[in-house]
């Protein structure tokens, strides 16, 4: 049935069926992909699950382990590449660093990406590399570009009806420093409202987002919700009510109370999850962060992200204090991580879910953003020589090479792809993968083309960059 | 590309066609290749080889082309001179000039005439029009029993007379359209001077809309956030810099005028080119500005210069604020209909629900009544680019008055006129008729504006405009006592006015905390040194003896006070400073000079008071209930659709959507006003049918049918349960008839 022959029903309250009509009538933006005949490939994956490393996670310190340095009084700085010795991990040419014990032994289940590239931008301000990351644009924009979550809700729709296409896990947006700037890409951009993302900031409260409101027993609520409905019935201005507009509203609200209602929504509920299953992901917010993704992905979340959370100058943003800062978040995302990969791959999950790990760039102890650059320099503890432990640690925003891992979603298992150098400046040398790629290759395993276009403001506006992205095909299997 | 001359001169990638010689014809190449980005038609299917055979052979015959003769209606470019059209006759005794414009596009297309609204109807669609209110039932009820028969247009006026309503309420519209209240990305390095007192102040006054502009494109200190936009940390696209912002937003809002396309390159859809895009921006420029092909530097200088050179030039030698006065005469000279045609359609657009144009920011696409147009943007400059009686020109048409149509769809480009169109209420619409109801809006307002009740008529000359809040640099000094034996310290100063003053602006913070009574009244009170407040406290102020009295608290480590307060009259500017002439306390200690404890600029705090945004006080106690446009975005009015303003917003969505919807049944916030206005309305002690009334009545100026009654009656039970109450307001709060102005 076509969207002109829904909306010309005008027995609306027998019709309040499936939200996203709502959007696509109101929707001003309209596909190019298809009319111009932009193949959209087969989709090797049907969700996906961005774990976000937010404030720039050290590829040396993590995935890239370059020559180790322990802490030694005097030591000079310019002499260290990685403050963590390399470990094995499950495959033979994989090493990452110590702290990431869990996450070896799950190697062999993805691809390791060690060549992903960002520009410079002249200065180093971690949410705007995060809105490049996660829009594939660089803002300043004249239209506000989709997070890559609200592109896979835009073009695949939703799995399940019920749940909510795009859900973001653990950035608090209010109460955080730089949040509007985290506001302004966490946001379905031109595409509107009903393609952004659901957040929830707190795995641990997120039944409440579909709950009642706070101290409203269910039977109230439902009640509520009934006695609203009968009060549209009985609206003396019936006729008005088949107008687009109310007729959303209502088709809207009802898709909201539906969510509400559902069996789908004990997947936000934490307390749901056996003792022992939620005890292993229990390292904190971003360990039931983790958690929470999966209970989400098994009942047909499309995209949901994950975040250590950005907070200025905490967790991976680290000014100072590096290698301290970083061994405590290791201890928070190792377990939750290597959990969660073998929980989907228990459930035959892990290989119609695409996972990515990533962060908006790495870090190294001398280099602010790449050799040559203006940025200015940010450490917060610059010296010469280690003399105290706050030296000891990358403490430079670098971005000539960083380190991505992806698992399932039909990727390599235990693949290696792309390399730094061994000596600083520690930049990528083999295959470079520039985020307009990143995201190709993304949406290449989503069945999204990156060069699938949504018009806005008559002009065209692409997946990726003016529709360049070319996906990483050689990590597929 | 319509006529044969346009055909042959192509665009920036050089001649389109030449005449004979089909090979090197750019036009035939792009029909004929496999780009995917450079083939034309860009999308659909391809021109058929028979067809090319021809186009090739017409090509080498030297273009044969009929005189006269353009493709297509694309080509239709709005005239740029204001145009001067001959009312037709009216039909039946509907003269406004609206309605015989309209009624003789309906009789063409034999289209009904839509039928008037009711009075309620009415009433409840112009307040919430002018002043973004619901009106009260009390003011419903008069306004129902009112036998005159020009009550409609009284009331018109009694709206638009109420300008701290009608500046609260517009003050969205031109926040989305101007990027104000913005404080988003790029922002961490106060890249962007807000505008708030400025343009607040200016919908207050009414102020020319030439005027309005003028001020806009060649600011004073107060109004310069907007064409300086957004300053950005690191490097930018060059389409994005602060000169390329200037002209994109100076063309879009101004003129409904898309440049941005142009600022990369020619555009694609309209006649505007790269070079002019550039030519724009250059006014602003402080340096010589080198044009940028999609973000590569091309070696081309821009000439300082505007678009329509037949009014008048730029002069590119002159300095840039010369320049910037140039262009802000150009733009609102008499002879540029687009400036007029362009702001009188958006308002259109507000008020009826479509724009005569449509989208409102592409000006060049032909109006669907063009006459209507021509004629509303004539009359608006005849009567002194006047929004308010603009305003009310629209809203005392028939048309305007008429039953909302109802549309199947989101009308597209075929549009035809048949009614008005209901709106859905703005998020700042949404949450002031919510705390209308439940009375639980915040008590003070993040906006630094002045709402304050004024007895004299407020000037429209600028110039007074820009003492009301013209900084003057601090010299006050931090105030305390010894700083032993007490954390607590009062501080007094008396003064003596000759006359009442125009306005009073007090600046003031305190380490750490601290409540200030002007003549005994509370005005402020703070507990944030670092954000200091600063308010108009002009109405606590009488002729004669004055005092001011300071309760400053710390709570430990260093300890001062310092104000600096603003006296202004019509001519003459006092500043009042925290010295050793005000008088300190201890508790129930005598009182004493005060101890100057630092020189401002000195001591742990900095320049503290220097160009920071800084809170009004806490209770500054003079104007109406605080509106939702002064407060900050929050995570509510985000969710129902208030902007980030990253961009200039000139048209917010019309559905609710799925995750706008959740919010509605159990966001916190809107829980919390239902919980906490449920109380309130429980004290007010209604018995249980006048309160179903009272709701119904305020909700949606109507009263509930006999079969609404019954459910609300379910819902309420005896009417003294403040849950049940909350429950019913949600009902009734959710009802589409509410939340769009119909």
């Amino acid at each position: 049935m076509t969207i002109q022959e829904q909306l010309a029903r005008r027995e609306f309250l027998k019709q309040l069926r499936t939200a996203s009509l709502a959007a696509l009538s109101c929707n001003a933006t309209r596909a190019l992909g298809n009319i111009q005949g932009t193949q959209q490939p087969a989709a090797k994956a049907d969700s996906c699950i961005l774990i976000w490393m937010a404030g720039g996670m050290a590829a040396p310190d993590t995935f890239d382990p370059k020559a180790y340095s322990p802490f030694k009084k005097g030591l000079a700085v310019d002499n260290i590449l990685s403050t963590f010795p390399a470990i094995d991990t499950s495959v033979d040419n994989i090493k990452i660093t110590a702290g990431l014990e869990n996450v070896a032994q799950i190697m062999d289940r993805g691809t390791l990406i060690r060549s992903a590239v960002q520009p410079d931008l002249g200065s180093i301000l971690h949410s705007r590399h995060q809105y490049h990351w996660h829009t594939g644009y660089v803002p300043p924009l004249t239209v506000a570009a989709p997070h890559i979550g609200a592109w896979m809700a835009k073009v695949l729709g939703p799995k399940n009806p019920v749940v909510p296409p795009f859900i973001n896990i653990g950035q608090r947006l209010e109460g955080v420093g730089e949040k509007e700037e985290l506001k302004a890409f966490t946001t379905a951009g031109f595409f509107g409202s009903e393609f952004g993302p659901m957040n929830l900031p707190f795995p641990q409260d997120a039944v409440r987002s579909v709950q009642p409101p706070r101290g409203m027993e269910p039977g109230r609520f439902g009640n509520r919700y009934r006695h609203y409905r009968k009060l549209i019935e009985q609206n003396p201005n019936r006729d008005l009510m088949s107008d687009f507009q109310q007729e959303s509203m209502l088709r809207s609200m009802d898709a909201a109370h539906r969510l509400l209602q559902s069996k789908e929504k004990h997947a936000f509920d934490l307390t749901r999850e056996p003792k022992d299953s939620f005890e292993r992901y229990d390292t904190g917010r971003f360990g039931r962060g983790c958690l929470l993704a999966r209970r989400l992905v098994e009942q047909g979340a499309r995209f949901v992200e994950v975040t250590t959370e950005y907070i200025p100058f905490i967790h991976w943003d680290t000014h100072e204090n590096g290698h301290s800062t970083v061994a405590r978040v290791k201890k928070e995302i190792d377990r939750p991580i290597a959990q969660l990969i073998l929980d989907l791959e228990a459930r035959g999950l892990l290989d119609r879910t695409l996972v990515v790990i990533a962060s908006e760039f790495s870090r190294d102890m001398m280099i602010e953003g790449v050799p040559g650059s203006t940025a200015r320099d940010q450490s917060r503890a610059p010296s010469k020589t280690l003399e105290e432990p706050k030296h000891y640690g990358l403490h430079r925003h670098f971005t000539g090479g960083t380190s991505v891992a992806m698992f399932g979603g039909g990727t390599k298992k235990g693949y290696l792809y792309g390399k730094t150098a061994d000596q600083r400046p520690l930049l990528a040398v083999e295959n470079p993968v520039p985020v307009m790629d990143l995201h190709a290759t993304i949406f290449a395993a989503m069945g999204i083309s990156p060069q699938t276009a949504y018009e806005v403001e008559k002009r065209p506006f692409y997946a990726t960059r003016d529709g360049h992205g070319k996906p990483v095909l050689d990590i597929f299997a | 590309m319509n006529t044969r001359d346009q055909l042959i001169a192509g665009g920036e990638n050089g001649k389109s066609i030449i005449a004979g010689d089909s090979g090197r014809s750019l036009f035939l190449k792009r029909i004929t290749t496999r780009n995917e980005f450079t083939r034309m038609p860009p999308e659909g299917s391809r021109v058929p080889p028979e067809k090319i055979t021809v186009l090739k052979q017409w090509i080498e015959a030297g273009l044969p082309w009929e005189q006269g003769i353009s493709l297509g209606n694309s080509s239709w470019e709005p005239p740029l001179k204001p145009r001067l059209i001959t009312l037709p006759s009216p039909i039946k005794d509907r003269s406004h000039p609206i309605d015989r414009l309209l009624d003789t596009g309906l009789k063409i297309r034999r289209l009904p005439i839509p039928p008037p609204i009711s009075d309620s109807v009415f009433l409840r669609r112009v307040s919430l029009d002018t002043i973004g209110l619901l009106p009260s039932p009390t003011d419903l009820q008069s306004f129902l029993n009112d036998p005159k028969e020009d009550k409609r247009v009284r009331i018109i006026d009694k709206l638009l007379a109420q300008d701290v309503a009608y500046a609260d309420h517009w003050l969205t519209t031109w926040n989305d359209l101007l990027r104000n209240d913005y404080t988003g990305t790029g922002f961490i390095t106060k890249g962007r001077n807000q505008i708030t007192t400025w343009l607040y102040e200016s919908l207050r006054t009414n102020k020319p809309y030439d005027l309005f502009v003028q001020q806009l494109i060649s600011p004073t200190a107060e109004s310069a956030g907007f064409i300086d936009g957004i300053k950005w940390r690191g490097e930018v696209n060059s389409s994005q810099t602060r000169e390329i912002q200037f002209a994109q937003n100076v063309s879009q809002v101004f003129l409904g005028i898309n440049m941005k396309c142009a600022s990369c390159h020619d555009s694609f859809i309209d006649r505007w080119t790269l070079s002019e895009a550039y030519n724009l921006a250059a006014i602003y420029a402080e340096q010589p500005l080198e044009l940028n092909r999609c973000d590569k530097p091309t070696g081309k200088i821009a000439t300082p210069k505007w678009m329509f050179p037949e009014i008048g030039d730029i002069d590119p030698a002159a300095p840039k604020a010369e320049r910037l006065k140039q262009l802000a005469v150009l733009m609102t000279h008499p002879d540029n209909g687009r400036f007029t045609r362009t702001v009188v359609n958006r308002i259109w657009h507000r008020l009826m629900g479509r724009g005569i144009v449509h989208p409102v920011d592409a000006m060049h696409t032909k109006p669907w009544n063009e006459d209507l147009l021509d004629y509303l943007a004539v009359r608006f400059a005849e009567d002194g680019y006047d929004l308010r009686k603009f305003m009310r020109f629209v809203m005392t048409s028939q048309a305007y008055q008429a039953r909302t149509v109802i549309q199947q769809a989101e009308p597209t480009e075929g549009y035809v006129y048949t009614g008005p169109i209901a709106k859905r209420m703005t998020a700042e619409q949404f949450l002031d008729a919510i705390w209308q109801i439940t009375g639980t809006q915040p008590l003070t307002p993040t906006a630094q504006v002045d709402r304050a009740e004024r007895l004299a008529k407020p000037s429209h000359d600028p110039a007074q405009d820009t003492k009301l809040v013209k900084p003057v640099p601090v010299t006050a000094k931090w105030i305390w006592h010894d700083g032993r034996g007490s954390m607590k310290a009062e501080l007094r100063k008396t003064f003596s006015l000759k006359e009442t003053p125009h306005t009073a602006i007090v600046l003031a913070t305190c380490d750490n905390a601290f409540t200030m009574k002007v003549n005994g009244k509370l005005v402020a009170t703070s507990n944030d040194w670092q954000a200091p407040v600063r308010f108009n406290i002009a109405s606590h102020l009488i002729k004669g003896e004055n005092s001011i009295q300071v309760a400053g608290e710390m709570f430990g480590g260093s300890a001062g006070f310092i104000c600096q307060l603003i006296i202004n009259h019509p001519d003459t500017q006092r500043v009042i400073n925290t010295d050793r002439t005000w008088q300190v306390r201890k508790a129930d200690d005598a009182w004493q000079t005060a101890l100057e404890v630092h020189a401002y600029g000195n001591g742990p705090w900095g320049r503290i008071l220097d160009g920071k945004t800084v809170t009004p006080g806490s209770f500054d106690l003079t104007g109406p209930p605080v509106r939702a446009a002064l407060m900050q975005n929050d995570f509510l009015m985000r969710s129902l659709g208030r902007p980030h303003r990253d961009q200039v917003v000139t048209t917010r969505p019309s559905a609710l959507t799925t995750l706008q919807a959740i919010d509605l049944a159990n966001d916190e916030i809107l829980t919390n006003y239902l919980s906490d206005g449920a109380k309130r309305i429980v004290g007010q002690k209604r018995t249980r049918d006048e309160l179903i009334d009272w709701c119904y009545v305020y909700a949606l100026s109507r009263e509930p049918t006999t079969g609404e009654r019954t459910v609300l009656i379910e819902v309420l039970g005896d009417g003294k349960d403040p849950v049940a109450i909350e429950d019913l307001l949600w009902i009734i709060f959710m009802q589409p008839e509410f939340q769009i102005v119909r």
